[in-house]
């Protein structure tokens, strides 16, 4: 006898995959918001070699691009409370993602900040900016303009790879989708419709990406 | 006192020699115009004016602004940039910025002009050009020669005492030259104190009252440019004016 599918169970469960979903999300936005903003001081520093970020940037992120996330998420959740940092799971998943998502932001809006055309900056100099003002109002907008779909990638992988971060505990959806498994014996059909919410919260990410993007190319006075 | 004056001024660019102690003097309400070969130093010269090369040895003052090797932190260069627009050959003009935005934005994070009143000195600047109606349009909708008349709005936004210009009117399709030229034409009439490099020797002849030659890094002979042309007095220049024909 074939197997026999059976989703009834789901809206039994529908409370707890909207947490796990839920906790994803939030995982996603802060870890998004707050990587890409320490992607962006990161690749300013490595641009300009600023003393001492630059090279401490540097190390960061050859660091946590070369590594294992999970090794990573262990190190800050089993490793840190041993030098008296004691995260609890939420605390420790949003620090691996911001700071494995920072690491490669920093790489990408790097790449972006270097395309600006050297006119630019002249331009700018010449027009007594400082080297901030030129960064803050002709470098940064082009630049990000320039890279946002390569870092709208990372986004939706590093919301991805968030899975992990069931291995310590957070509620993510993972964590909830192994719960319920784990109750029901219906792996199939827990982890398919575990699948599909991944896969719809990615197209979510990368539309909302999109939007977020066309806010920052839309022609709009400044400040 | 001459507006501009500089001094001894030299630079290398590795082991080349590129300016060969320059000294030259702009006065206020001066059209001084640069002339010489591919690799003279002309555009070199200019751009050490107003910082953005560096310079191994002599003095640049503008206005009571002064710039030598031992005293070129950022305060002292932006000090003398404020005194000096510059026109660039490829307009550089910021692209995720409007017109209007982009004559704005020095006056509003340099001098910290109010909304009003940099929005006023940027339509006036534009009118002057010629352009008052694309305060709202972007770079990529103007043509060259438009982009490069918002360029020369954008530096005089900031009230500069000279505009440097290195071969504004180099990238542009001849029919465009036209409406460049004139708009400098103009600022010239109104006393506005002129370095340019320039191609145009017809416009250069008429426009200036200065004319430089620049040969292998040092002013080989200057003078005014009808008497230069008639008589050149070396005969680099007259071999420089023979090639232009
Ligand atoms: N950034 C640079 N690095 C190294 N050498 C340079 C640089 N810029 C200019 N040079 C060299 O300096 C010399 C003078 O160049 P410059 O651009 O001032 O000449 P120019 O008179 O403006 O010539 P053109 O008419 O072709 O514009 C040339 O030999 C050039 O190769
Ligand atoms: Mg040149």
């Amino acid at each position: 006898m074939a197997y026999q599918f059976d989703f009834a169970f789901i809206p039994d469960y529908a409370g707890m995959f909207a947490h796990g979903l839920a906790y994803t999300v939030g995982l996603t936005v802060a870890g998004g918001a707050i990587g890409i903003g320490i992607g962006i001081g990161g690749a300013i520093s490595r641009l300009w070699n600023l003393r001492p970020f630059g090279n401490l940037y540097r190390y960061y992120v050859e660091l946590f691009r070369n590594t294992p996330f999970l090794v990573q998420l262990f190190l800050i959740f089993f490793g840190l409370p041993s030098l008296g940092i004691k995260l609890v799971e939420w605390q420790a998943a949003i620090l691996a993602m911001v700071l494995n998502l920072g690491a490669y932001s920093t790489e990408i809006i790097r790449a972006g900040l270097q395309a600006t055309p050297p006119g630019q900056i002249e331009a700018a100099e010449s027009l007594a900016l400082t080297r901030w003002q030129t960064f803050l109002y002709v470098m940064l907008r082009p630049a990000l303009r320039k890279v946002w779909p390569a870092l709208s990638s990372q986004v939706v992988i590093t919301m991805l790879g968030s899975s992990v971060c069931s291995q310590i505990s957070a509620e993510e959806l993972t964590f909830v989708a192994n719960f319920i498994q784990s109750r029901n014996f219906r792996a199939f059909e827990t982890y398919f419709f575990t699948t599909a919410m991944y896969f719809g919260l990615a197209l979510l990410i990368r539309q909302a990406m999109r939007l977020i993007g066309r806010h920052l190319i839309v022609r709009r006075p400044l400040s | 006192m001459p507006l501009v004056s500089t001094n001894r001024l030299h630079k290398f660019y590795g082991k080349n020699h590129v300016l060969r102690g320059i000294k030259l003097d702009v006065e206020e309400g001066e059209v001084v115009t640069i002339v010489g070969r591919s690799g003279s130093g002309k555009s070199t010269l200019l751009r050490t004016l107003n910082g953005l090369e560096s310079i191994d040895d002599g003095v640049i003052e503008v206005d009571g602004a002064r710039l030598d090797v031992d005293h070129a932190d950022g305060d002292t260069l932006r000090a003398l940039r404020q005194k000096i627009g510059m026109v660039f050959q490829q307009f550089n003009l910021f692209p995720h910025l409007s017109v209007g935005q982009n004559v704005m934005l020095a006056p509003q994070v340099v001098k910290k002009m109010t909304n009003a009143e940099r929005e006023g000195i940027a339509r006036d600047m534009l009118s002057r050009v010629g352009l008052a109606e694309k305060f709202d349009a972007f770079p990529d909708q103007l043509s060259g020669g438009q982009q490069q008349r918002v360029a020369i709005a954008r530096a005089l936004a900031m009230s500069p005492k000279v505009l440097l210009c290195d071969e504004i009117t180099s990238a542009l399709d001849p029919e465009l030259v036209n409406e460049v030229l004139n708009v400098v034409r103009r600022l010239a009439a109104e006393g506005m104190t002129l370095i340019m490099v320039t191609h145009e020797m017809r416009f250069a002849r008429e426009v200036s009252d200065k004319l430089v030659f620049m040969h292998e890094g040092r002013i080989h002979e200057t003078g005014h440019p009808q008497e230069m042309f008639a008589r050149p007095a070396t005969p680099e220049f007259a071999n420089f004016i023979g090639s232009l024909n």
